[in-house]
C-alpha cells in the first residue's frame, strides 16, 4: 500500500515537473517570437527610411521616385493586416529601381545602395530567425498536453506573414 | 562593424590541443572579434594548460568517444557541468556562441545551463543518424533556446533540418584571404603540377582516387608531377603507387601557412578528391583565394562551395576515370584553367573573415536586442527568484 502511494506521488511530481518544464519552454519560445519580430520590424522600418532617401536622391528618376515614395510610406504606416502587402510592394519597387540603376549611380548614391544591400542581407537573416521561432512555437503549441492544460495562457498563436517568403 | 563592445562567450566542444576545423574556426573568430574591440572568452576542453592562448579557459581533460565515424575528443559529466556553470555565472556575457550544440559535449551543457541570448553554429554534415532519433526529444528543448542558428554550409543546414526540424542561417567558415592573395609562385611547384593538401592517410580524403587516376593522366601529360602536403607517413602510400610513377610524387610533409599560400599560387591544379564526411571544405576556399584552379569531387559541400562548377571543376566522387578526364582537359586548355582560377579567386575573397565575421556579428546583434545578459537557468527559476527576494 505504502509503495503504491509513493509511486503515485512520484508520478504526480514528475508530471507536475513536466508541465512546468513545458510551460517555461513555451514562455521562452513566445519571448523569442516577440524579440525576433521586434528585430525584423525595426529593420523593415529602416528599409523604408532608406527607400525614402533613395527616392529623394538622384538615383531615382521622377516616376520611380513617386512609386518608391508611395510604397515606402505605405510600408511604414501599414497596420498589421496590410503590412504583408505593403512590404512586398516596397520590395517590388526597390527591385525595379535597382535592376537598372547599378551603372549610373555616383559615389554618394552608392553609399545609399550599399546601405540598402547590407540592410537587405540583415532582413533576410531576421526573417529566417523569426520564421523559425514561429514554427517552433506552433509545433510545441500543437502538442496535446499543451492544449489540454492551456499552458500557453493568453499569448496569441504566432503567425507567419505572407511577405516573409517574398519580401526580397 | 562595431556599435558597442560586447562580452562574448564562445564554447568549443572539442579538445583545443587537437587540430580540427571547428577549433581553427573558433580561434580565428575569437581573434578577429578581439581585434575589433570585443571581449571574448573561449571555454574549451584541453589536455594541458600550457600553450593555451590567454582568451581560452580550460574546462577539463577531454574524453575520447567514437562519433560520426571518427574519434571525437569531447567533455561532459557532472564536474564539467559545474565548470560550465561557473564560467557562465562568472563571465557576465552579453551573448553565448555555442559550437556544435547537438554533440554530447560542453556546448550542449552550456545550452542546458544558460538562459539569455545564445547563438549556435552547426558544423557537421552527416547522413541521417539513428542515434539522433533516440535523443532528439531531449535535444530539442535545449536547441530551441538558441535565439539564432548558423550552419556553415548548405549541407550542414540540411543535416540540421533533417535531424532536428529546425532551420538555420547559412554563414560560411572564414579564411584570411589576404594571406593567400599574397602567395608567391614558386618555380619548383610550377609546370604541369597537381597539388593535394591534407591528412592523406585518411581514406575519406581520397588520395587513392588520385593515385588510380594518375596512370591515365600521365599517358596524356607525360611531365605531370604531383605534390602531396600534409602530416602523415608517406611510406605506406608509396607502396601502393605503381613503381614507374613513383618518381612523379613528392611528399612535402606538413607545410607552414606561408608555404601553403605559395603552394596554392604555384600549382596548376589543386585537387580535392574527398569521398565524403566533409561539411564545408575550408581548404578549397583557401585554394580559391590563392588563385589555384580547383578540381574537386562532387560531394554536396564541394558542389555548393564551387557554385556547381562555376568556380572550379567537379568530377564524379570516387570515380578515377572521370577525375583523369577533368584534369587532362584542364591541363591541355590553358585559357579554361586561367578562367576558372580567376572566377575562383573572387569566390575565395567572399570567405574573407572581414565579410564572414560581419555576417556573424549581425546575427549577434539580432539575438541581443531586447534581451538581458546571459544567466544561469537556475537563477531564473521562480522559486529561486522568490527566495532571493526574501533575502532582501
Amino acid at each position: 500500500m505504502m509503495t503504491k502511494i509513493l509511486i503515485i506521488a512520484l508520478l504526480l511530481l514528475i508530471s507536475l515537473w513536466y508541465l512546468s518544464f513545458l510551460a517555461t519552454r513555451l514562455d521562452r519560445l513566445h519571448h523569442r517570437v516577440e524579440t525576433s519580430w521586434a528585430n525584423l520590424d525595426v529593420l523593415l522600418q529602416k528599409r523604408a527610411a532608406v527607400a525614402l532617401e533613395i527616392a529623394h536622391s538622384d538615383i531615382a528618376d521622377p516616376a520611380s521616385s513617386l512609386l518608391l515614395t508611395g510604397a515606402a510610406y505605405q510600408a511604414r504606416d501599414a497596420d498589421i493586416q496590410n503590412r504583408s502587402a505593403a512590404e512586398s510592394g516596397l520590395s517590388g519597387a526597390l527591385g525595379l529601381l535597382l535592376e537598372d540603376s547599378q551603372h549610373l549611380a555616383t559615389a554618394a548614391d552608392n553609399a545609399l545602395l550599399t546601405e540598402l544591400s547590407a540592410l537587405t542581407d540583415k532582413i533576410r537573416v531576421a526573417i529566417a530567425i523569426h520564421t523559425d521561432a514561429v514554427t517552433r512555437t506552433q509545433m510545441v503549441r500543437s502538442k496535446f498536453v499543451v492544449k489540454i492544460f492551456r499552458l500557453s495562457g493568453t499569448a496569441p498563436l504566432p503567425v507567419t506573414y505572407e511577405f516573409e517568403s517574398d519580401v526580397l | 562593424m562595431l556599435s558597442r563592445s560586447l562580452k562574448i562567450g564562445i564554447v568549443c566542444p572539442y579538445s583545443w590541443d587537437t587540430p580540427g576545423g571547428v577549433q581553427n574556426h573558433i580561434r580565428d573568430l575569437a581573434e578577429f572579434l578581439i581585434a575589433s574591440g570585443h571581449q571574448v572568452s573561449v571555454l574549451a576542453p584541453a589536455i594541458s594548460d600550457d600553450n593555451l592562448p590567454s582568451y581560452v579557459v580550460n574546462a577539463g581533460k577531454p574524453i575520447s568517444i567514437p562519433y560520426n565515424g571518427a574519434v571525437a575528443r569531447v567533455l561532459f559529466g557532472p564536474v564539467a557541468f559545474s565548470r560550465v556553470r561557473q564560467w557562465i555565472s562568472a563571465g557576465e556575457f552579453d551573448l553565448l556562441h555555442l559550437h556544435e550544440p547537438a554533440i554530447p559535449s560542453i556546448s550542449l551543457l552550456a545550452c542546458w545551463a544558460a538562459d539569455g541570448p545564445m547563438v549556435g553554429t552547426f558544423h557537421a554534415a552527416a547522413k541521417r543518424q539513428k542515434i539522433i532519433f533516440a535523443i532528439g526529444p531531449i535535444l530539442e528543448p535545449a536547441i530551441e533556446k538558441l535565439s539564432a542558428r548558423i550552419a556553415v554550409s548548405e549541407a550542414a543546414r540540411l543535416t540540421l533540418t533533417d535531424h532536428l526540424e529546425t532551420d538555420a542561417v547559412v554563414i560560411p567558415n572564414g579564411i584570411y584571404a589576404s594571406r593567400y592573395h599574397n602567395g608567391m609562385p614558386q618555380e619548383k611547384w610550377q609546370g604541369n603540377t597537381i597539388g593535394f593538401i591534407g591528412r592523406f592517410e585518411e581514406p575519406r580524403k581520397g588520395l587513392s582516387v588520385l593515385l588510380e587516376a594518375l596512370p591515365v593522366i600521365a599517358r596524356f601529360a607525360p611531365d605531370v608531377k604531383v605534390f602531396v602536403a600534409g602530416p602523415g607517413d608517406p611510406s605506406e602510400v608509396q607502396e601502393h603507387i605503381d613503381p614507374q610513377l613513383r618518381h612523379r610524387f613528392t611528399f612535402l610533409g606538413k607545410i607552414s601557412e606561408e608555404e601553403k599560400a605559395n603552394f596554392m599560387s604555384s600549382v596548376s591544379i589543386y585537387v580535392a578528391p574527398n569521398t565524403g564526411g566533409e561539411s564545408f571544405g575550408i581548404i578549397l576556399a583557401e585554394a580559391l583565394a590563392g588563385g589555384a584552379c580547383v578540381v574537386a569531387s562532387d560531394i554536396p559541400a564541394f558542389d555548393d562551395l564551387l557554385g556547381h562548377g562555376e568556380f572550379g571543376a567537379l568530377f564524379k566522387s570516387e570515380d578515377p576515370t572521370d577525375l583523369a578526364k577533368v584534369i587532362i582537359d584542364l591541363l591541355r586548355n590553358d585559357t579554361k584553367r586561367a578562367d576558372l582560377a580567376l572566377a575562383g579567386r573572387a569566390r575565395g575573397q567572399s570567405f574573407d573573415w572581414e565579410n564572414v565575421a560581419n555576417q556573424i556579428y549581425s546575427v549577434y546583434e539580432m539575438s541581443i536586442v531586447g534581451s538581458e545578459k546571459v544567466k544561469l537557468v537556475s537563477d531564473n527559476r521562480s522559486w529561486n527568484r522568490f527566495l532571493a527576494k526574501d533575502d532582501k
